[in-house]
């Protein structure tokens, strides 16, 4: 499956052409080592010369190449977007697992199947928090909620009518409640306390029909 | 999207009404469930050919039970 999608660019404001697609293979894992890490320690560097170690977002350390046993199992779906000719994101799906991910735990929900949204990450240079310490602006933004839209089409695709949960690290709890509107149903203590997040089918509508 | 394939697949009256309890259950349809179990079967076959084992656990009896396929 092969796209076009529209993000923005971060210094024009412009909408710009951009290709979501599912055939991820390791030489996109390793893209994210070779390209999107010397700039995750570019900016790590000097956050920390600022003193501001905290400000470093928890998901810029995940090595996708661990992914690759996943790659070829029918529960799992992998996409990415393209720009530019380089990997502007990358996000990790299941439709199945062993851990009970894939059930709801939203009240009105509860027990119905969902889609499981296990990483999502875009390329360091898209992040405003890693960009500004090497004075630099992003170079693009809407990367993020293009992978959520199309979590939530396969989701729909898939028959879950647009269930969609997922465990939010604490830098990205902001991006999925204000920005994508889901709601927080809980802590989950079986993963580091992360906060448990969820689409209803009619939110996940309302966020497809949204200009986010 | 990928492509479809079509099959035929005889069920048991038994075997049905558990399909049809679990597609209640989990809103999902019939097809859906089945590629559920598929998906599962799939992924548990490789963790097991890996060398891994699958236990459920029961917290309030702390009693664990080893699953073979």
């Amino acid at each position: 499956m092969k796209e076009p999608v529209e993000i923005i660019d971060g210094t024009t404001g412009q909408f710009v052409d951009a290709e979501l697609f599912d055939e991820i293979t390791v030489e996109h894992f390793l893209e994210t080592k070779k390209l999107w890490r010397p700039l995750v320690l570019r900016a790590s560097e000097k956050l920390r010369a600022q003193g501001r170690q905290n400000m470093l977002p928890d998901y810029t350390n995940w090595d996708w190449t661990k992914k690759e046993p996943y790659l070829h199992m029918l529960a799992t779906k992998f996409f990415g977007i393209t720009c530019r000719k380089a990997l502007q994101g990358i996000e990790v799906v299941q439709t199945e697992n062993i851990t009970g991910d894939c059930q709801c735990r939203l009240p009105v929900q509860r027990g119905k199947s969902l889609l499981y949204v296990d990483y999502l990450q875009v390329a360091p240079w898209n992040i405003k928090v890693l960009m500004e310490p090497i004075g630099e602006k992003v170079e693009f933004r809407g990367v993020g909620s293009r992978l959520m839209e199309a979590a939530i089409r396969f989701s729909i695709e898939e028959g879950f009518k647009g269930r969609i949960g997922l465990h939010s690290l604490p830098s990205s709890e902001p991006f999925y409640r204000n920005e994508c509107g889901m709601v927080p149903v809980m802590r989950d203590p079986r993963k580091q306390n992360l906060l448990w997040f969820e689409f209803t089918p009619d939110q996940a509508q309302a966020y497809l029909g949204g200009d986010i | 999207m990928n492509v479809k394939r079509t099959m035929t697949l005889n069920l048991t009256d038994s075997e049905m009404k558990v399909l049809e309890e679990l597609s209640r259950q989990k809103d999902l349809t019939k097809t859906t469930v089945i590629r559920q179990a598929l998906r599962l079967y799939q992924l548990i076959d490789a963790r097991i050919k890996r060398g891994e084992k699958l236990f459920f656990e029961d917290p309030e009896q702390k009693k664990a039970e080893l699953m073979v396929l």
